[in-house]
């Protein structure tokens, strides 16, 4: 054992492993990924013996693998960010209904803000929705003890079980002893047992469904008291019996505890008294541990809930409230006292609070308005597609191929390439959720039939939920360009390999899935391909498919440049360059700037990797070209 | 109960600098949380690194720092070094970087003008020459390094920042657990000539 400082999912991973588990899978979505990294990492390392991991091609595959997994009593753990749980939703509510052998963990990680997110949605409200337990931690160390809780209560219970943390939980770090070395738990020697109990008829849903509901009112009396219980901490604070309540769930119980500290040192300070409160953290919102808010609630005549995302635990307060018919009112989101969405914070806890425990007097508003303030325009840092990245002469060989005469919508999809958006290059017209660019570009192409349709999907995306809508192009003989960006992996979670790599995180090599030999055993007639570094080539790549009368696919293959070393910059002949911007005002290389005194443009070296678009794109022919990163990744 | 707001452009080497005093204040027995706020960007974004450590008994609730509340703010470059003034508490230390990293895909901005703003809001900012730095050490990489030095030599000096909290030899001891052994040597001499 050692102490290490751990980031919340490299802990919630290390607890996973020190349960014993014997099967992880998920798929990569801030602020999940690092928990299969982890894993792997320590697979790779020789230092986790006997565990089963991988990315698997999307969350519903994964989360069936699972299932399958569980019932031959394996400990499993699936991960995916919050969307990821839309994906699962199928396998997730009927494998409750059937339950687990093997202890399952399902790790969903919840991004309120939306920081890194198309949506804020809430996971507990799946956990009351699948009617499945779920752990909401509030530190890292909490959840470290949640994740080995999670296994015991699955495997009492025969059911799945939902860990989730937010961003700010997963994203954050403490210390922690960890066992260097682990060990999965030996698999049940009679494996998986047959049994029509496997099989969701009707009938065996009727009688699931009967189980569910059992066991979650053992459940909810689970998390009042023992082992559980102490994921629901409660204390008492200020002066004479508390007529206050808060209650806070995830990292805003965090936040008050911070809060209320500020707000009792700065009452001690000015001699100010605090009125009796009492605090208590749901730890385990789903099933709601009612006994104990009930006790919490005693004597109280106002109660504030601090949360984010939704008002689930407000929800489950006020039916509690009205079964019981208590004595107290609730404020949060519903009543307008909290923020409806958004991120909260220590800085807006201490507000709130000090408003509900009536001490506005005490200005810690004023004070945090006194705060330094820069009082000068400071330089926006956006996120941009990164200099030499592939995406960029692609989607400017599809903008240059439609070219100015016709219609066209872009629709766009998850990933690095959304960042197509931006100026100058706007080539992303939509953007909805995994593999839904494919789908709508075949929407636009009933609704808009005068104009071209294009969808771009990055490669990963191709394999986690763009196949379907691709098949359905072919099926229903839409009129649609795929454009698939290839760059050899996942990018904007950190480069996780996919089935087009060949690469896996238990080390063998399968062979690459080839999307192009997909395209042609679903019929594709016009498949073309090219180099998106080489605007010649990928300007008439793009429109031989787009002129294509029906489904037709372009295939750009370049390495994202985080795979490959840069190659050698690019260089400006300065006396020759004209200044006239064509360059910035098309492809917006963060490698190149302009230079106001000289008027011309100047090259970063330290940024350029290489890759020569911004030669092809300069009418004068001034910008010299470097050496290309190479095409080929080096295996890892 | 120490705060501390570590503040820069990617790949500038904040984390590791957050890491080490991390690593020196839990030696100590003190409990400490650390957290990273970074944007999408994953190149030329800025990076925030909050690091909060509290003495025996007092614990640490949020992993973010609140406004107005870090004792020492250390930022690897002007604009960031403004970006995070409302951090700072009344009677923080400021450590920052003199060179600007210019925005990506954005306009340029002028440092001595977002110095000179940052001077007149702390007057008491201490603003390093980091390519002369950087150039004594003989790395740009060693930048994190060498504010870092500078940030506990300075706190050490004045009884202020990080005073009483993370000493010069505890540094220097961190710096040994937290670097790859090739690199522990090359930093040691970097807090050296830093702080010379």
């Amino acid at each position: 054992m050692s102490k290490k400082l751990l980031m919340g999912n490299e802990a919630f991973a290390q607890a996973a492993l020190e349960a014993g588990v014997n099967v992880v899978a998920g798929y990569p979505g801030t602020p999940s990924s690092e928990v299969i990294e982890t894993i792997a990492k320590r697979h790779a390392a020789g230092s986790a013996e006997g565990v089963h991991v991988e990315w698997s091609s999307n969350e519903a595959i994964a989360l069936g693998l699972l299932a399958g997994a569980a019932y031959s009593g394996a400990r499993t753990l699936f991960t995916c960010k919050q969307v990821g749980m839309n994906v699962a939703s199928d396998p997730l509510m009927s494998l409750n209904y059937v339950g687990v052998k093997g202890g399952t963990v399902i790790f969903v990680a919840d991004d309120p803000g939306p920081i890194s997110s198309q949506t804020e949605q809430d996971t507990r409200r799946y956990g009351s929705f699948a009617k499945i337990p779920v752990f909401d931690p509030a530190t890292p160390n909490q959840g470290y003890e949640m994740i080995q809780a999670a296994y015991e209560l699955s495997e009492r219970y025969s059911t799945p079980v939902i860990f989730r943390p937010t961003t700010r939980v997963n994203h954050s770090s403490a210390f922690f002893e960890v066992a260097e070395h682990t060990k999965a738990r030996p698999l049940p020697e009679e494996g998986f047992v047959k049994d029509p109990k496997w099989v969701i008829f009707p009938p065996r849903a009727y009688a699931g469904h009967g189980e569910v509901n059992e066991r979650l009112v053992a459940i909810a009396h689970d998390f009042d008291e023992n082992a559980f219980g102490s994921f629901n901490p409660s204390f008492e604070g200020g002066e004479g019996e508390p007529r206050i309540g808060v209650l806070a769930g995830g990292i805003s119980a965090a936040y008050a505890r911070e809060a209320l500290r500020v707000i009792e040192d700065e009452a001690a300070r000015q001699g100010v008294t605090v009125p009796g409160y009492r605090f208590l953290q749901v730890g385990t919102p789903y099933p709601f541990p009612q006994a104990t808010v009930q006790k919490f609630a005693e004597g109280l005549e106002r109660i504030i809930v601090l949360e984010e995302l939704d008002h689930f635990l407000e929800d489950q307060l006020l039916a509690l409230c009205g079964r019981t018919h208590g004595a107290y009112d609730v404020f949060g989101k519903l009543t307008g006292t909290t923020l409806d969405r958004g991120e909260n914070s220590a800085d807006i806890l201490t507000i709130q609070l000090a408003d509900f425990l009536g001490l506005q007097g005490l200005g810690l508003a004023q004070a945090q308005n006194e705060a330094l303030a820069a009082d000068i325009a400071l330089p926006n840092r956006p996120p941009v597609l990164c200099p030499g990245c592939p995406h960029r002469g692609s989607f400017y060989a599809c903008k240059q191929a439609v070219g100015r005469k016709r219609k066209a919508e872009f629709s766009g999809d998850i990933g690095c390439y959304t960042l197509g958006n931006a100026a100058p290059l706007n080539a992303v017209d939509t953007c909805l959720c995994m593999g839904a660019g494919i789908s709508m570009a075949q929407g636009f192409s009933v609704t808009q039939p005068d104009s071209k349709h294009l969808a771009f999907v990055g490669d990963s995306t191709f394999f986690a939920s763009g196949l379907p809508g691709v098949v359905n192009a072919y099926y229903n003989q839409h009129d649609v360009t795929i454009v698939v960006l290839d760059n050899s992996t996942t990018a904007m979670t950190g480069a996780q390999p996919h089935p087009g790599t060949g690469q896996t995180l238990m080390g063998p090599r399968s062979k690459p899935v080839s999307i192009e030999a997909i395209l042609r055993a679903i019929g594709y007639e016009c498949i073309t391909k090219a180099n998106p570094y080489h605007l010649d080539e990928a300007v008439e790549a793009a429109r031989t498919a787009i002129d294509f009368e029906g489904p037709s696919a372009v295939i750009f293959k370049a390495p994202c440049i985080s795979l490959v070393p840069a190659g050698k910059p690019v260089s400006i002949d300065a006396d020759a360059c004209t200044g006239c911007k064509k360059c910035l005002k098309s492809i917006g290389c963060p490698a190149l700037s302009f230079d106001v005194k000289a008027g011309v443009v100047r090259v970063d070296e330290g940024m350029c990797t290489g890759c020569g678009l911004c030669t092809h794109v300069c009418p004068f022919e001034v910008i010299e070209p470097g050496v290309e990163p190479p095409l080929d990744v080096e295996v890892r | 109960m120490k705060n501390i707001l570590i503040t820069g452009v990617g790949g500038q080497g904040t984390v590791l600098a957050a890491k080490i005093l991390a690593q020196a204040a839990q030696a100590k027995g003190w409990s400490v949380r650390e957290a990273e706020t970074i944007g999408m960007a994953q190149r030329g974004g800025f990076v925030t690194s909050h690091v909060r450590m509290g003495d025996a008994g007092e614990e640490v609730y949020s992993p973010l720092l609140a406004k107005r509340s870090a004792d020492l703010v250390i930022a690897f470059e002007p604009a960031e070094a403004a970006r995070a003034l409302p951090y700072l508490a009344p009677g923080g230390m400021l450590v920052t970087a003199s060179s600007p990293i210019q925005p990506v895909a954005a306009d340029p901005y002028d440092p001595a003008e977002v110095l000179d703003v940052v001077r007149q809001k702390v007057p008491g900012v201490i603003v390093v020459d980091d390519v002369a730095l950087c150039e004594k050490i003989g790395s740009r990489k060693a930048l994190n390094i060498g504010l870092l030095a500078t940030a506990v030599a300075a706190s050490e000096r004045m009884g202020a920042g990080l005073s009483g909290a993370v000493s010069l030899d505890e540094t220097r001891e961190a710096i040994r657990v937290c670097v790859k052994p090739k690199f522990v040597d090359m930093n040691l001499k970097a807090v050296d000539i830093a702080i010379a």
